[in-house]
Protein backbone atom coordinates (compact mmCIF):
# COMPACT_ATOMS: atom_id res chain seq x y z
CA UNK A 1 0.00 0.00 0.00
CA UNK A 2 1.67 3.18 -1.17
CA UNK A 3 1.76 5.96 1.34
CA UNK A 4 0.91 9.38 -0.06
CA UNK A 5 2.47 12.63 0.92
CA UNK A 6 0.39 15.48 2.25
CA UNK A 7 1.57 19.07 2.49
CA UNK A 8 2.68 20.31 5.91
CA UNK A 9 2.83 23.92 7.02
CA UNK A 10 6.31 25.13 7.96
CA UNK A 11 6.98 25.76 11.63
CA UNK A 12 8.60 29.00 12.68
CA UNK A 13 11.36 29.41 15.19
CA UNK A 14 9.78 30.65 18.41
CA UNK A 15 12.62 32.48 20.07
CA UNK A 16 12.60 36.16 19.23
CA UNK A 17 16.38 36.41 19.41
CA UNK A 18 17.16 36.62 15.72
CA UNK A 19 19.73 39.02 14.37
CA UNK A 20 18.17 39.36 10.94
CA UNK A 21 14.62 40.38 10.08
CA UNK A 22 12.38 37.79 8.52
CA UNK A 23 10.83 34.53 9.55
CA UNK A 24 13.11 31.60 10.26
CA UNK A 25 11.77 28.10 10.01
CA UNK A 26 12.44 24.93 11.94
CA UNK A 27 13.19 22.16 9.43
CA UNK A 28 11.67 18.70 9.65
CA UNK A 29 14.35 16.48 11.11
CA UNK A 30 14.90 12.75 11.42
CA UNK A 31 17.41 11.55 13.99
CA UNK A 32 18.80 8.04 13.92
CA UNK A 33 21.32 6.32 16.13
CA UNK A 34 23.21 3.08 15.76
CA UNK A 35 26.38 1.73 17.29
CA UNK A 36 28.50 3.86 14.97
CA UNK A 37 26.99 7.22 15.69
CA UNK A 38 24.17 9.67 15.17
CA UNK A 39 22.59 10.62 11.88
CA UNK A 40 20.54 13.75 11.23
CA UNK A 41 18.50 14.50 8.14
CA UNK A 42 16.94 17.95 7.86
CA UNK A 43 14.69 19.12 5.04
CA UNK A 44 16.01 22.50 3.95
CA UNK A 45 14.92 23.00 0.34
CA UNK A 46 16.56 25.94 -1.36
CA UNK A 47 19.72 25.67 0.71
CA UNK A 48 22.91 24.75 -1.10
CA UNK A 49 25.97 23.06 0.39
CA UNK A 50 27.82 26.32 1.04
CA UNK A 51 24.83 27.95 2.71
CA UNK A 52 24.78 25.46 5.58
CA UNK A 53 26.34 26.22 8.92
CA UNK A 54 26.81 23.49 11.51
CA UNK A 55 28.13 24.06 14.98
CA UNK A 56 28.73 21.41 17.59
CA UNK A 57 29.93 22.87 20.84
CA UNK A 58 29.57 21.53 24.35
CA UNK A 59 27.22 18.87 23.02
CA UNK A 60 24.88 21.49 21.59
CA UNK A 61 24.34 20.96 17.89
CA UNK A 62 23.14 23.99 15.91
CA UNK A 63 22.12 23.69 12.29
CA UNK A 64 21.50 26.76 10.13
CA UNK A 65 20.66 27.00 6.45
CA UNK A 66 20.27 30.10 4.31
CA UNK A 67 18.22 30.44 1.17
CA UNK A 68 19.28 32.69 -1.69
CA UNK A 69 17.25 35.74 -2.60
CA UNK A 70 18.75 35.72 -6.09
CA UNK A 71 16.54 32.76 -6.92
CA UNK A 72 13.60 35.16 -6.76
CA UNK A 73 15.01 38.01 -8.82
CA UNK A 74 12.65 39.15 -11.52
CA UNK A 75 9.77 37.07 -10.22
CA UNK A 76 6.41 38.58 -9.27
CA UNK A 77 4.15 36.35 -7.22
CA UNK A 78 0.61 35.77 -8.47
CA UNK A 79 -0.33 32.87 -6.19
CA UNK A 80 1.46 31.31 -3.25
CA UNK A 81 0.93 28.33 -1.00
CA UNK A 82 4.13 28.43 0.96
CA UNK A 83 6.56 31.00 2.19
CA UNK A 84 10.34 30.73 2.15
CA UNK A 85 12.95 31.54 4.72
CA UNK A 86 16.12 30.47 6.40
CA UNK A 87 16.24 27.40 8.62
CA UNK A 88 17.53 26.85 12.11
CA UNK A 89 17.34 24.13 14.72
CA UNK A 90 19.22 23.01 17.79
CA UNK A 91 19.69 19.73 19.59
CA UNK A 92 21.26 19.02 22.90
CA UNK A 93 23.13 15.73 22.74
CA UNK A 94 23.37 13.86 25.99
CA UNK A 95 26.54 14.55 27.98
CA UNK A 96 27.74 10.99 27.75
CA UNK A 97 27.72 11.15 23.97
CA UNK A 98 31.35 11.27 22.94
CA UNK A 99 31.82 11.96 19.28
CA UNK A 100 34.73 12.02 16.93
CA UNK A 101 35.02 15.66 15.93
CA UNK A 102 37.26 15.03 12.93
CA UNK A 103 34.96 12.47 11.42
CA UNK A 104 31.76 14.54 11.31
CA UNK A 105 30.37 14.61 7.80
CA UNK A 106 27.77 16.98 6.43
CA UNK A 107 26.38 17.37 2.96
CA UNK A 108 23.34 18.80 1.25
CA UNK A 109 21.64 16.48 -1.20
CA UNK A 110 18.53 17.68 -3.05
CA UNK A 111 17.70 20.16 -0.31
CA UNK A 112 18.21 17.67 2.52
CA UNK A 113 21.05 18.02 4.99
CA UNK A 114 22.70 14.70 5.84
CA UNK A 115 24.77 14.95 8.96
CA UNK A 116 26.78 12.06 10.36
CA UNK A 117 28.26 12.34 13.85
CA UNK A 118 30.34 9.22 14.54
CA UNK A 119 30.91 8.05 18.07
CA UNK A 120 34.43 8.04 19.38
CA UNK A 121 35.99 4.59 19.48
CA UNK A 122 36.06 4.22 23.21
CA UNK A 123 32.43 5.30 23.45
CA UNK A 124 31.04 2.51 21.30
CA UNK A 125 28.61 0.30 23.18
CA UNK A 126 29.73 -2.94 24.72
CA UNK A 127 27.45 -5.88 24.22
CA UNK A 128 26.23 -7.28 27.48
CA UNK A 129 25.71 -11.03 27.39
CA UNK A 130 22.34 -12.13 28.65
CA UNK A 131 22.56 -15.39 30.49
CA UNK A 132 19.89 -17.45 32.09
CA UNK A 133 20.53 -18.29 35.67
CA UNK B 1 -8.66 33.15 -18.73
CA UNK B 2 -6.12 35.77 -19.64
CA UNK B 3 -2.98 36.17 -17.64
CA UNK B 4 -2.91 39.72 -16.47
CA UNK B 5 0.20 41.81 -16.99
CA UNK B 6 2.74 41.74 -14.20
CA UNK B 7 2.67 44.11 -11.35
CA UNK B 8 6.11 45.45 -10.93
CA UNK B 9 7.40 45.70 -7.44
CA UNK B 10 10.54 46.93 -5.86
CA UNK B 11 13.71 44.92 -6.22
CA UNK B 12 14.18 42.47 -3.38
CA UNK B 13 15.92 44.32 -0.62
CA UNK B 14 15.73 41.73 2.02
CA UNK B 15 14.32 38.36 2.85
CA UNK B 16 11.70 40.13 4.91
CA UNK B 17 10.34 41.96 1.88
CA UNK B 18 10.13 38.74 -0.10
CA UNK B 19 8.33 36.98 2.71
CA UNK B 20 5.82 39.79 3.00
CA UNK B 21 5.24 39.69 -0.73
CA UNK B 22 4.69 35.96 -0.74
CA UNK B 23 2.25 36.38 2.14
CA UNK B 24 0.14 38.79 0.13
CA UNK B 25 -0.66 36.12 -2.41
CA UNK B 26 -1.15 33.28 0.04
CA UNK B 27 -4.06 31.19 -1.25
CA UNK B 28 -5.27 34.20 -3.23
CA UNK B 29 -4.61 34.01 -6.94
CA UNK B 30 -4.38 37.48 -8.46
CA UNK B 31 -4.57 37.78 -12.19
CA UNK B 32 -4.32 34.08 -12.86
CA UNK B 33 -6.89 31.34 -13.13
CA UNK B 34 -5.72 28.04 -11.71
CA UNK B 35 -9.04 26.30 -12.19
CA UNK B 36 -9.95 23.76 -9.54
CA UNK B 37 -6.42 23.66 -8.07
CA UNK B 38 -6.56 23.98 -4.33
CA UNK B 39 -4.56 23.35 -1.19
CA UNK B 40 -4.04 19.99 0.40
CA UNK B 41 -2.09 18.38 -2.41
CA UNK B 42 1.65 17.81 -2.16
CA UNK B 43 3.78 19.63 -3.17
CA UNK B 44 2.69 23.17 -2.30
CA UNK B 45 3.38 25.50 -5.23
CA UNK B 46 4.19 29.15 -5.73
CA UNK B 47 3.30 30.77 -9.02
CA UNK B 48 5.10 33.81 -10.41
CA UNK B 49 5.23 35.88 -13.57
CA UNK B 50 8.62 36.91 -14.92
CA UNK B 51 7.81 39.07 -17.92
CA UNK B 52 7.95 36.13 -20.32
CA UNK B 53 5.26 33.97 -18.87
CA UNK B 54 4.62 31.86 -15.82
CA UNK B 55 7.12 30.38 -13.38
CA UNK B 56 5.96 27.65 -11.02
CA UNK B 57 8.02 26.63 -8.03
CA UNK B 58 7.61 23.68 -5.71
CA UNK B 59 9.67 22.40 -2.80
CA UNK B 60 10.43 18.73 -3.27
CA UNK B 61 13.34 17.98 -0.92
CA UNK B 62 14.82 14.54 -1.01
CA UNK B 63 13.67 13.71 -4.54
CA UNK B 64 16.48 13.27 -7.09
CA UNK B 65 15.76 15.42 -10.18
CA UNK B 66 15.82 12.43 -12.52
CA UNK B 67 13.06 10.80 -10.48
CA UNK B 68 10.71 13.75 -10.68
CA UNK B 69 7.93 13.50 -13.21
CA UNK B 70 6.93 16.80 -14.80
CA UNK B 71 4.53 16.74 -17.71
CA UNK B 72 2.50 19.40 -19.42
CA UNK B 73 -0.54 19.16 -21.54
CA UNK B 74 -2.53 22.02 -22.94
CA UNK B 75 -4.16 23.44 -19.90
CA UNK B 76 -2.33 21.68 -17.11
CA UNK B 77 0.93 20.80 -15.46
CA UNK B 78 1.47 17.58 -13.48
CA UNK B 79 4.23 17.11 -10.93
CA UNK B 80 4.79 13.64 -9.55
CA UNK B 81 7.38 11.57 -7.77
CA UNK B 82 8.22 9.67 -4.65
CA UNK B 83 10.15 10.46 -1.50
CA UNK B 84 11.91 7.47 -0.07
CA UNK B 85 13.72 7.35 3.25
CA UNK B 86 17.39 6.47 3.49
CA UNK B 87 17.83 2.78 4.15
CA UNK B 88 19.14 2.32 7.65
CA UNK B 89 19.13 -0.86 9.69
CA UNK B 90 20.48 -1.99 13.00
CA UNK B 91 19.78 1.20 14.89
CA UNK B 92 16.79 3.17 16.00
CA UNK B 93 15.17 6.55 15.42
CA UNK B 94 15.05 9.23 18.08
CA UNK B 95 12.85 11.42 15.92
CA UNK B 96 10.87 11.10 12.73
CA UNK B 97 9.38 14.29 11.31
CA UNK B 98 9.94 13.94 7.59
CA UNK B 99 7.19 12.34 5.56
CA UNK B 100 7.71 9.85 2.77
CA UNK B 101 5.60 8.51 -0.02
CA UNK B 102 4.31 9.13 -3.49
CA UNK B 103 2.85 12.34 -4.75
CA UNK B 104 1.14 13.60 -7.85
CA UNK B 105 -0.35 17.02 -8.34
CA UNK B 106 -2.02 18.58 -11.35
CA UNK B 107 -2.35 22.33 -11.73
CA UNK B 108 -4.59 23.91 -14.29
CA UNK B 109 -2.94 26.77 -16.16
CA UNK B 110 -4.05 29.45 -18.63
CA UNK B 111 -4.34 28.54 -22.31
CA UNK B 112 -2.13 31.42 -23.37
CA UNK B 113 0.98 29.53 -22.25
CA UNK B 114 3.27 27.85 -24.73
CA UNK B 115 3.39 24.42 -23.11
CA UNK B 116 5.67 23.14 -25.83
CA UNK B 117 8.38 25.55 -24.70
CA UNK B 118 8.14 24.54 -21.05
CA UNK B 119 11.41 24.09 -19.19
CA UNK B 120 11.99 22.48 -15.84
CA UNK B 121 15.02 22.58 -13.58
CA UNK B 122 15.51 21.14 -10.15
CA UNK B 123 18.16 22.35 -7.73
CA UNK B 124 18.58 21.96 -3.98
CA UNK B 125 15.21 20.28 -3.74
CA UNK B 126 13.35 23.05 -5.53
CA UNK B 127 11.60 22.43 -8.82
CA UNK B 128 11.17 25.41 -11.15
CA UNK B 129 8.98 25.13 -14.23
CA UNK B 130 8.95 27.99 -16.74
CA UNK B 131 6.19 28.39 -19.28
CA UNK B 132 6.35 31.28 -21.72
CA UNK B 133 3.13 32.79 -22.97
CA UNK B 134 1.94 31.59 -26.35
CA UNK B 135 -0.73 29.28 -27.79
CA UNK B 136 -0.19 25.51 -27.52
CA UNK B 137 -2.07 22.29 -28.29
CA UNK B 138 0.04 19.14 -27.89
CA UNK B 139 0.96 17.28 -24.72
CA UNK B 140 4.66 17.00 -24.07
CA UNK B 141 6.99 15.22 -21.62
CA UNK B 142 9.65 17.52 -20.23
CA UNK B 143 13.19 16.44 -19.54
CA UNK B 144 14.41 17.73 -16.23
CA UNK B 145 17.90 19.16 -16.05
CA UNK B 146 19.58 19.05 -12.68
CA UNK B 147 21.71 22.15 -12.52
Amino acid sequence: MAEELAPKAKREVEEPEQTRPGRTYVPDVDIYEDEHGLWFWADMPGVSQDQVDIELRNNLLTIRGQVLLEDYKGLSPVFTEYNIGNYECRFRLRDTFVFDHDKIKARMVNGVLELEVPKAEQAKPRRIAVTSS
Amino acid sequence: MAVLGMRSFDPLESLFELQRNLDRFLQKPRGIDLGPSGPGVYPPINVFTDGNGIVIRAEVPGVPPNELGVSVQRGSLTISGERRPEAKTGGSYHRRERAFGKFSRTVQLPDELNFEAAQATCRNGILTVRLPTREETKPKQIKIQAS
